[in-house]
């Protein structure tokens, strides 16, 4: 079964700001506090389209995940999965900004597309929504003092 | 080619706010500048392609076309056929995306257009801030006076065949 994951949420920073803290490929464990031991696997830069970061969660679990698009001018980043604890499959995920023009915030999205068994659906879409991607933003919020 | 790109956010669900500006024929309901509005040759307003003939509270008479609807997105883009105002190849997009994160709404509303150089500035005002400035406050208003939504949250999770 195809499912998608959708999480949006406004940050109080400009999406300048906002994109200087989370575009960094392998910086993930700098900014989301589910993360952490980040690794770029090869000795490739984190902003070679197509390398893999290599990080591990706070359980320990390891997760392996390729670049697959990084765009400074849309402000946004995808990326898929190759290894992790999860039960899904022909995981990809994208993250991004948009500017609020009215108050100088920002929009950011996150959202996934994956394939899962039925019965995996609710524990793989409660894990993502709550405690990656909201859990990410809040992060943000925080930092940034929202 | 100027570009103007404005955004806001707005406390109430995507699907609210789509309630009140989906209808091309519905501006001079919510519009503070639109005084009145007719959709040419009996068209609907939802039908892409339809023209709106409408005039501005200072009595200025504009025809603009409906280039693209989508329920699906919460979008429409169209552009403007004839005006006395010094605005050329006018085309404007507008889409609301949903804030999950306390159930409100993302609202986007970009131009692009070409103008006389001694034009700029104040086109660039007339657009920013009397058509989509105006726009934005208008329906926060609207909402405020509406009150709390019955619309429940846009549910993170979609299953998709």
């Amino acid at each position: 079964m195809m499912a998608r994951v959708f999480v949006s949420s406004v940050i109080p920073a400009t999406t300048d700001q906002v994109w200087d803290r989370i575009r960094d490929f392998n910086g993930l464990a700098n900014w989301h506090p589910g993360m952490r031991e980040s690794r770029i696997e090869d000795g490739r830069p984190a902003d070679q389209v197509g390398c893999v970061r290599n990080f591990k969660l706070q359980s320990g679990e390891t997760i392996r995940e390729r670049l697959l698009g990084l765009s400074d001018f849309d402000n946004s980043c995808t990326y898929a999965i190759l290894e992790s604890p999860m039960p899904v499959t022909s995981y990809r995920a994208t993250l991004s900004l948009l500017p609020v023009t009215l108050g100088n915030r920002c929009f950011a999205q996150w959202s996934a597309e994956f394939e899962c068994a039925p019965n995996d659906l609710g524990a793989v879409t409660k894990r993502l929504s709550l405690d990656v991607f909201q859990s990410g933003f809040d992060a943000l919020k925080r930092h940034f003092g929202g | 080619m100027t570009r103007i790109v404005q955004s806001t956010v707005l406390p109430a669900p995507p699907e609210d706010v789509w309630n009140i500006i989906r209808d091309f024929n519905g501006h001079e309901t919510w519009h503070p500048a639109v005084a009145t509005s007719q959709i040419e040759r009996g068209y609907l307003s939802d039908m892409v392609g339809c023209v709106r003939r409408f005039q501005l509270q200072d009595g200025a008479e504009l025809r603009e076309q409906l280039l693209a609807l989508s329920d699906a997105d919460h979008s429409f883009t169209y552009c403007l056929l004839e005006t006395p105002i010094p605005l050329f190849n006018y085309i404007a997009h507008v889409r609301l995306l949903p804030v999950t994160d306390g159930n409100g709404t993302f609202w986007e509303w970009q131009a692009q257009f070409d103008v006389p150089e001694e034009q700029l500035d104040r086109m660039m005002t007339l657009v920013g801030d009397q058509i989509i400035q105006a726009g934005f406050q208008a329906v926060h208003t609207q909402l405020e006076a509406d009150g709390p939504t019955n619309t429940p949250p846009h549910y993170a999770a979609q299953m998709q065949e």
